[in-house]
């Protein structure tokens, strides 16, 4: 029997749903599940029916941020979700706004939550779910992850989870590993701008993948590519601090980053910096893909 | 007053009818969400925009990351400081810009088009139809992934250029990414990719889902419905568009000072109008501009009703398939992908207009002390589904008048690709 998921919306740009139709065996995974009620996705209720009706599903995916007074079909966003929920054997909140709260929680800090944490606090609306929550944060959310989990879940295996409720396998990594410029960071070599090839972009640009718990370098986005191949900042999307103030920028203290790559203690990074800076390597510094 | 909602639109909207003599009398258009993005700028670093705007909308982020990047250089430029964006990062910024067009294209035809008029009559495109052609929207997003990085929700545009460097591998590959897209949208959706040739005859006795569609308007007598005031304009300056309100088939020049926006009572979206006149926006807009063979033979015949509209979407994935090929092919891979621009500004203003896959989108920003301090966004359904008065009536309002059902209504306001998410920003 195919497994039936109920996907609802809270506070969002819709960003989660048209990722997941990036999906690419899309048609592979219809097979298996069946969408009560999904955004976009052809489906068997109405938001209407969805609150009046009564009927047994397995997985409900909530996307956006929850915020009490906030209307979905007939009801109130909380409403809904209230109801579902006791009928859900399990959650996923896809996306950082479900997650956390997200970029729209600072347009209204107090009333604005995730479902279980509130920006790092485990004060979110819903908390009391705990227990059938899994939290897949990123803006958006890659396809890949989601479908992980709900592979997971349709073969009751066990989900090894973070202390913010996230699947192990995906978040913890940070986004730096794999990223193609990881030369250029163990040898402190700077992007001297945007738009090249060449270069680390933790230095100037703002980089927030060695602290970023994510796996945008090793599963790819659009499975081509990643923010960081293509020479743009990680923007820490998938952490409770997102959206940061001038992600474009390094924040330093005394010309040192202010944040350290994870687990990674000041004083040994400078000593790093101080020792991988005294070798001088040719190659690191010319363009990748010159005319001679 | 019958009120019904409206599901999957990018949100929902609630149309509330008034009906007369078993006519549709007046229609209002309600948009129950608001987000506040305009608030959440308020105060942030200027290019903090840059991040957020993306964030507007999951389904034309790069609309609005396009619109934000101008808003910025065009607030450069009003203080004197030079903007240099090299050809390349130009063609760039409109490749991945297309191919956004083209998903959203394709996934309104098959997700918002069809399955209304399923609703209301037999058509022969079955249920499995999306999948296949969302084998088109996964290449197309991957051509798009090469340059941004990533879709949805990418930030690799930024005043002075892009951020990307491609190689002649890159290209290659988002050229093989394009030919699938193109093998996949000329079997299903028209398999004559000739855009400025395909005439009604050939549209009505093609066995793709365009002849499909034609010929289930044709057959339930709808092909002429959902008329709004033939009046027409565009903003955004690509290279294909100019600044024009086209009127009736008249083109004249426009300027976005005589762009008014007004809250409404009840709802969070905000009226726009063009010199106190209500128009349409989007890819009607756009072919009524182009004039292919096409939309010139509809809209004489059936003027701008929903057989119009429709087809200028269609015929705007054709024409945009070709335009990126076209543009891949033009890139010249040694030019800089980015200047850099002194950013040494304090205050000033900065607007830009960026073409969305629904029409013009229009950003402004005023900055003081170095940051934002105010920013404001019109999107392209604010265009079409402002609500107008009984002797005025907006766009789609004008468009569901006078139709005797509340299905024949949502289909024509589905023609216009409501994009609810945006509309309440
Ligand atoms: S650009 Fe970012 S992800 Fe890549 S190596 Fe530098 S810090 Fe790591
Ligand atoms: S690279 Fe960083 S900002 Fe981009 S999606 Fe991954 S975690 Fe988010």
């Amino acid at each position: 029997m195919k497994s039936k998921i109920v996907w609802i919306q809270g506070v969002t740009c819709n960003g989660n749903s048209h990722s997941f139709l990036n999906y690419q065996n899309l048609d592979i995974f219809l097979k298996k599940v069946e969408f009560l009620y999904h955004p976009l996705l052809p489906s068997k209720y109405s938001l209407k029916e969805l609150y009046e009706k009564r009927f047994d599903f397995d997985v409900l995916i909530v996307e956006g941020a929850i915020k009490k007074r906030y209307e979905r079909g007939i009801v109130s966003l909380y409403t809904l979700i209230e109801k579902l929920s006791l009928k859900a054997k399990k959650i996923i909140a896809v996306g950082t706004c479900a997650t956390f709260g997200g970029v729209f929680k600072s347009y209204d800090e107090k009333n604005i939550k995730g479902l279980i944490f509130d920006g790092e606090e485990k004060k979110g609306f819903f908390k009391e779910l705990e227990e059938k929550v899994i939290n897949i944060p990123g803006c958006p959310a890659h396809p890949e992850w989601l479908i992980y989990v709900l592979n997971m879940i349709e073969a009751k295996k066990k989900i090894l989870l973070d202390d913010f409720l996230r699947p192990k396998e995906i978040y913890a990594y940070t986004v730096h590993s794999g990223c193609i410029r990881n030369e250029y960071f163990e040898w402190k070599v700077d992007a001297k701008s945007f738009g090249t090839k060449e270069g680390c972009l933790f230095y100037e640009q703002g980089c927030q993948a060695p602290y970023t718990h994510g796996s945008c370098n090793k599963i790819l986005w659009n499975e081509v590519n990643s923010k960081t191949r293509v020479g743009m900042p990680c923007l820490g999307c998938t952490e409770p601090t997102f959206m940061k103030e001038e992600p474009f920028k390094t924040k330093t203290y005394m010309s040192i980053p202010a944040n350290m790559p994870l687990g990674v203690p000041k004083r040994a990074y400078l000593t790093l910096t101080g020792v991988a800076k005294s070798f001088k390597i040719e190659r690191l510094t010319k363009r990748l893909i010159d005319e001679s | 007053m019958r009120v019904e909602l409206i599901e999957k639109i990018e949100g929902e909207a609630k149309l509330e009818y008034k009906f007369k003599e078993n006519k549709i009398d007046f229609v209002k258009i309600v948009f129950p969400h608001y987000r506040g993005i305009e608030e959440i700028l308020r105060n942030r670093p200027v290019w903090d925009a840059l991040a957020i705007n993306p964030r507007v909308c999951g389904i034309c982020g790069h609309a609005h990351l396009f619109a934000t990047v101008r808003a910025i250089e065009n607030l450069y430029q009003n203080a004197g400081i030079d903007v240099n964006i090299t050809e390349k990062a130009k063609l760039i910024r409109e490749i991945t810009l297309f191919c956004e067009h083209i998903q959203n294209h394709l996934k309104w035809i098959y997700l918002v088009i069809v399955p209304i008029m399923k609703s209301i009559a037999k058509i022969n495109i079955d249920q499995n139809s999306f999948l296949e052609i969302q084998k088109a929207i996964v290449n197309i997003n991957r051509v798009l992934a090469i340059f941004s990085g990533q879709w949805p929700h990418s930030s690799y545009m930024v005043p002075g250029g892009v951020v990307c460097d491609p190689t002649n591998l890159d290209i290659m590959q988002a050229r093989n990414f394009l030919k699938n897209a193109l093998y996949i949208v000329e079997k299903r959706v028209f398999e004559n990719m000739a855009f400025e040739e395909i005439t009604v005859s050939e549209l009505e006795k093609s066995r793709t889902d365009s002849g499909k569609i034609f010929r289930f308007l044709k057959e339930n007598s709808l092909l002429s419905i959902g008329k709004a005031n033939d009046r027409y304009l565009i903003f955004g300056e690509h290279s294909f568009t100019k600044r024009v309100k086209i009127i009736k088939t008249v083109s004249y020049p426009v300027k976005i000072k005589y762009v008014k926006e007004k809250s409404q009572k009840s709802g969070f979206a905000k009226n726009v109008t063009y010199k106190n006149n209500y128009y349409e926006t989007g890819p009607l807009a756009r072919m009524m501009l182009l004039k292919p063979n096409l939309i010139k033979q509809l809209h004489r015949v059936y003027k701008d009703g929903i057989s119009t509209r429709i087809f200028a979407r269609v015929l705007e994935i054709l024409f945009l398939l070709k335009k990126v090929e076209a543009h891949l092919n033009s890139i010249e891979l040694s030019q800089k992908s980015y200047n850099h621009i002194k950013t040494e500004i304090k205050e000033g203003f900065g607007e830009s207009a960026v073409e969305a896959a629904r029409g013009s989108l229009i950003h402004k920003i005023w900055i003081e002390k170095n940051r934002i301090k105010k920013y404001e966004i019109i999107t392209p359904t604010q265009w079409n589904l402002s609500n107008g008065t009984l002797q005025n009536p907006a766009t789609a309002q004008k468009a569901m008048i006078g139709l005797k059902n509340s299905k024949l209504a949502e289909l024509v306001f589905r023609t216009f690709d409501v994009c609810s998410v945006c509309t309440t920003h």
